[in-house]
């Protein structure tokens, strides 16, 4: 579980902010390319929502914009 | 009135590229909208070169602005205990993703610089004179009016103080004018 000591202080709030900006990126870019790896791999969008936990529906709304890398 | 018409086409054609080149930006690096961040690196590709000017008038590297969101981010992980590898940074190699087909949509960040951009600033200058252009410095400008957020932060990772850039981009957009 995520240890809730290691939060920054609540009394450096700006900081605190910052760091959830750059958490929220930093997730959407693994996200973009563990699913264009997934994608790549023939993994298919009900997988793809499962190992993320949401629904298909939702995932494909999400990332179907997300194109797998072709070898051409 | 001629001259005012076609400075208005001018500066649509400003606005057009400005947020076409920020959408590319942000894609590139793996993200469907565009912030504040990426209109400020939008417009320090803009012809005018009045942005570049703006940094370098107080001795800053306009170039090193992409590198100072990437510090920006790195420092506010840091500060949650999260250490990144120069491998992993989290601007470094990101999955682009290709651009919206539906309408231009932007990060909170870049609606507010817009908003100071066309109903505040570019008011004020068209009330001055109705043929005044919208220029690169102009977006700077906008985007030092920010307290927070990435582009404020990365201002700061680059040693840049937001108040002098923005006394900077004034001077700057007035020397462009004189020259006209």
């Amino acid at each position: 579980m995520i240890n809730l000591k290691s939060l920054p202080p609540a009394d450096n709030p700006a900081e605190a902010l910052a760091a959830v900006v750059a958490l929220r990126v930093m997730a959407d870019k693994l996200e973009h390319s563990a699913v264009n790896a997934a994608l790549e791999q023939g993994w298919s969008w009900s997988q793809i929502a499962e190992a993320l936990g949401v629904s298909k529906q939702a995932a494909h709304k999400r990332l179907a914009n997300l194109q797998p890398k072709t070898d051409s | 009135m001629f001259k005012t018409i076609r400075q208005r086409f001018r500066d649509m054609g400003t606005i057009k590229a400005l947020c076409f080149e920020a959408e590319k930006l942000a894609n590139a690096d793996s993200q469907k909208e565009p912030g504040a961040e990426h209109f400020v690196l939008s417009a320090l590709a803009l012809p005018d070169g009045t942005a570049r000017k703006a940094f370098l008038r107080i001795h800053a590297d306009p170039d090193s602005f992409r590198a100072a969101i990437a510090q920006q981010y790195e420092d506010a992980l840091q500060n949650v205990g999260i250490a990144l590898s120069r491998d992993a940074e989290i601007s470094g190699e990101a999955t682009p993703i290709p651009t919206s087909k539906g309408p231009y949509k932007t990060q909170p960040s870049a609606q507010a610089l817009m908003q100071t951009l066309t109903k505040g600033i570019m008011v004020k200058e068209k009330k001055a004179d109705s043929t005044a252009p919208l220029l690169s410095a102009h977006v700077v400008l906008a985007a030092t009016s920010a307290q927070y957020g990435v582009a404020a932060r990365a201002f700061r990772a680059m040693g840049v103080d937001p108040a002098k850039l923005a006394e900077a981009a004034t001077a700057e957009i007035l020397a462009y004018r004189a020259c006209l």
